[in-house]
């Protein structure tokens, strides 16, 4: 019977580790915003038309 | 239906601009590059295909956001965020070498936003990085202060079309610290819940007692496991509870918490005992989704995000005059004795002595109060008071408040002294519950006496199972989903329970301009009898005003060679008749013919579509399109079939035949907004339960006694504090859906209501009979939250999609 008292405690040890994380993800602020990471999935990081970094193009007017 | 396929459709013929989607009518721009609604669209149009960033609009279709208003905005307006104050106040984190800023930016609304404004630092190498909060419509910039400056991004911003909303209230974190805490609290609920339920399913599944020993164990790991539930996860529902026991008054968390103490405390007996192994899991669970409950609420308030659009009302900096010339200065350094400009429709930001001769103030943000005031030099104007007509100059006595300035907004006169229905019913039901629930315990206890185990087991599990905690999650979520529905077609409550308000509505009262009428989508559709150099005059009065008509006459004629800060004195604003000042020498006015002819007689032209200018000696007229909202008359038709409706209009009553057909004799003209809030007043005390849609800014009275006041608006921005729901102007013809989608919101409710108690009633007879163990009880809680949950969830969706406008 002691394999369940392992078992037992080898579980808590993985299901607190899991709060552990979990607790840490709230805290970094990974829960603040759950709704523009699934935009931006789906957007291309790549702008097709290559423009490398240009002058500002409101600095002539 | 037939009424509505007779209207005539939009013209085809009009080309929508290629930002912003707008048809292009007057004031429409053409170039190389196709249509524009207005130079701020084209603009912002050309800039994106310079910077290499076209793909914006491969997106989505016409994603851009109209620039017509912003075109006429002041140039300067960021002025304030170079003085370190202002900068301060607003940048999280600052370390020398980078710093971090969130904006509020309101145009923000789908996935091409998103991808323009996280390239923004191909505009700006001071810019590092920027991040985009949907929901909440913000952007957190990262950026090098050595390198740029907050002015210039927040120019940035505004030039690619997403003109940031300063607020003066503290904008560091717009995600506040309580949800990471409500997040962690339903993490331990769930992480309890979860291993108390593994631990306690040997003793379900086996029905015979286990080996001692590992009784003692799962039983101590179980207590271990709902004892952070008990002190973090429900600690809400007691300090409530407990806030409102000690202020003598009722709320439903009362027996909630009375609930899940007596759930709490029999489990320790119990296991004490040896009598059973308690019933922490249902404790656990039932914090859980409880708690999931008040989670998804908060997610629906995140997407109206309106605290923060009516906040930038208060104004950010102030034009002072120092040493001959006008300045703008950061309200934190407005000093006593400094000498202010206020322009019509500004907020006075500190008590003040006026200078000028004389003028007029309306205390609506301070009082509700909407009737000007006419002030004297000398007088003291108090904070919070707004320009009406005139452009006040002012002394400032005291220092700005900004904690006053800020509770004038949270002022009970906007959140409502009126009785709220909800609130008084769930109070009312929660003190009749618990006194329910108290006294069939006692009954339940007095029969089993004789037996004292037996009788203190029954009381507790009577308390246990009459915790209302399906009552307690029917409404808020039925309602917050309502709410969250409403809101994504265009009507934004300002809390979930006026859904309920609006299913009671029986009279409704209609302010004309702006409501059934479409204020700024008038448009001028010609113009005669000035020269080009008059013209340019008259454009300069109308933009000192935000009357339709002005808007209209100032977005027809093109913007001159004129040098635009000559400025306008003597503006003096006639409400219903016009407004007139002198620009460049020559006195210009707009307005009703006999008002611009000087005349002065009550005569009212029948033209309601012209109106007449003057600059100088030179005498014009507009003429203007015709102003009723599409599809507006049928809504009020419909409407009129269900409801009493009544028209209360500020003007005078050249279309009083134009209406008679829907509003027949309940039509009242020439009415000031007190005559409204009058109207208003007296009909509530006669029984009726009023329904106000008004304009925002001139029936904040009115909109204040209603029970319902609904405020239209055209540009989000403005918004009153006084209103409970806000919609959309072009949505003003859906009134009659959305009504009948908030009665049956009521209707699910009380669906909800009955299946909880009915669950509640079976858990009692159990209870009582001394039938309600733990599995029973393991198996009933959770399942009747599941049914609320499904049951208002479901039936608010697919009611979404049966009434309301697709």
């Amino acid at each position: 019977m002691n394999v369940i008292i392992l078992l037992i405690a080898a579980g808590g040890t993985v299901a607190s580790g899991f709060l552990a994380a979990f607790v840490w993800a709230v805290r970094s602020g990974q829960f603040d915003d759950t709704c523009t990471p699934a935009v931006r999935v789906l957007l291309d990081t790549r702008v097709p038309d290559p423009a490398p970094r240009t002058p500002d193009p409101d600095s002539t007017q | 239906m037939e009424i509505a396929a007779a209207e005539p459709l939009p013209s085809l013929a009009l080309s929508r601009c290629r930002h912003c989607g707008d048809p292009c009518r007057a004031g429409a721009v053409t170039s190389s590059d196709g249509d524009f609604c207005c130079r701020g669209c084209e603009a912002v149009f050309a800039l994106l295909q310079r910077a290499g960033l076209g793909a914006f609009y491969a997106c989505d279709i016409n994603p851009g956001t109209s620039q017509k208003e912003t075109s006429r905005r002041d140039a300067g307006r960021f002025a304030a965020l170079d003085d370190p104050a202002v900068a301060d106040r607003l940048i999280a984190f600052n370390d020398g070498s980078i710093a971090r800023v969130t904006f509020p930016v309101p145009a923000i609304h789908c996935s091409s936003c998103v991808w323009l404004l996280e390239q923004l630092w191909r505009f700006d190498p001071g810019i590092l990085r920027t991040e985009v909060d949907l929901l909440r419509r913000a952007v957190h910039v990262d950026f090098q202060p050595a390198t740029t400056s907050l002015r210039a991004i927040a120019e940035q911003l505004a030039a690619v079309g997403y003109e940031p909303a300063l607020s003066p209230e503290d904008s560091r974190d717009p995600v506040p610290a309580s949800r990471r805490t409500l997040y962690l609290r339903i993490g331990v609920a769930g992480f309890a819940f979860g291993n108390i339920m593994l631990f306690s399913i040997p003793r379900y599944a086996n029905g015979a007692p286990l080996d001692p020993a590992f009784q003692h164990l799962f039983d101590a790991l179980n207590i271990a496991l709902a004892v952070p539930v008990l002190l973090f996860s429900a600690a809400p529902y007691f300090r409530t509870a407990w806030e409102a026991l000690s202020g003598r008054s009722m709320a439903i968390e009362v027996p909630v918490a009375l609930g899940l103490a007596v759930l709490f405390v029999r489990s320790l007996f119990d296991i004490a005992t040896g009598h059973s192994e308690g019933f922490l899991d249902s404790f656990a669970g039932l914090v859980f989704f409880l708690l999931l409950g008040r989670l998804f609420q908060h997610k629906v308030f995140d997407r109206i995000a309106f605290d923060r659009t009516y906040r930038s009302f208060l104004p950010l900096s102030v034009r002072v005059e120092r040493a001959a010339t006008i300045e703008l200065v950061p309200l934190e350094q407005l000093k006593p004795g400094d000498c202010i400009e206020i322009r019509p429709g500004e907020v006075v930001p500190a008590d003040s002595q006026l200078i000028a001769a004389s003028g007029h103030v309306d205390y609506a943000f301070v009082t509700g109060e909407q009737a000007p005031v006419a002030v004297q030099q000398g007088e003291v104007v108090r904070a919070g008071g707004r320009a009406t007509t005139d452009v006040l100059r002012l002394r400032v006595l005291r220092e700005v408040s900004h904690s006053y300035l800020a509770s004038l907004w949270n002022n009970p006169i906007f959140t409502k002294a009126k009785s709220r229905w909800l609130t008084d019913v769930a109070a009312r039901f929660g003190a009749w519950f618990t006194v329910g629930a108290i006294g069939i315990a006692a009954a339940g206890a007095m029969a089993w006496w004789p037996n004292a185990t037996a009788s203190a087991s029954v009381a507790t599990a009577v308390l246990i199972i009459a915790c209302p905690c399906a009552l307690t999650l029917s409404a808020p979520l039925t309602l917050g989903t309502a709410m969250g529905l409403l809101g994504r077609k265009g009507l934004y409550l300002k809390h979930p329970a006026v859904a309920l308000d609006l299913s009671r509505i029986d009279l409704i009262a209609f302010d004309k301009t702006g409501t059934l009428t479409a204020g700024s989508e008038r448009r001028v559709l010609e113009a005669s009898g000035l020269s080009a150099n008059a013209w340019a005059l008259v454009r300069e009065l109308a933009l000192h005003s935000t009357h339709p008509v002005s808007r209209a006459i100032a977005a027809y004629i093109e913007p001159g060679s004129r040098n635009e800060a000559a400025g306008v004195t003597d503006l003096h604003e006639a409400p219903g008749h016009g407004i007139s000042g002198v620009v460049d020498g020559v006195a210009v006015a707009i307005g009703t013919e006999a008002f611009v002819s000087g005349a002065g007689t009550a005569h009212y032209s029948d033209r309601f579509d012209r109106t007449y200018v003057r600059a100088g000696l030179e005498y014009g007229s507009v003429r203007l399109s015709s102003s009723i909202r599409p599809r507006v008359d049928f809504a009020a038709r419909t409407l009129a079939r269900s409801h009493d409706v009544c028209l209360l209009s500020g003007d005078h009553d050249h279309e009083r035949s134009r209406w008679s057909e829907i509003f027949g004799s309940r039509m009242r003209f020439r009415q000031t907004p007190h005559d409204k809030l009058t109207f208003i007043s007296e009909a509530r005390r006669a029984g009726h339960h009023v329904l106000m849609v008004g304009d925002g800014l001139n029936d904040s009275g009115a909109l204040a006694a209603a029970d319902v006041g609904i405020a239209v608006s055209d540009e989000t921005a403005c918004i009153v504090p006084a209103c409970d729901a806000v919609i959309a102007g072009d949505r003003v013809p859906e009134l009659p859906a959305f009504l009948r989608y908030s009665r049956r919101a009521r209707t699910v409710v009380f669906v909800c209501f009955l299946v909880s108690v009915l669950y509640n009633t079976g858990g009692l007879t159990l209870a009582l009979r001394g039938q309600l163990t733990p599995l029973a009880s393991a198996i009933l809680m959770p399942v009747s939250s599941l049914t609320i949950v499904g049951l208002s969830w479901g039936a608010m969706q697919w009611s979404a999609r049966r009434i309301l406008p697709s």
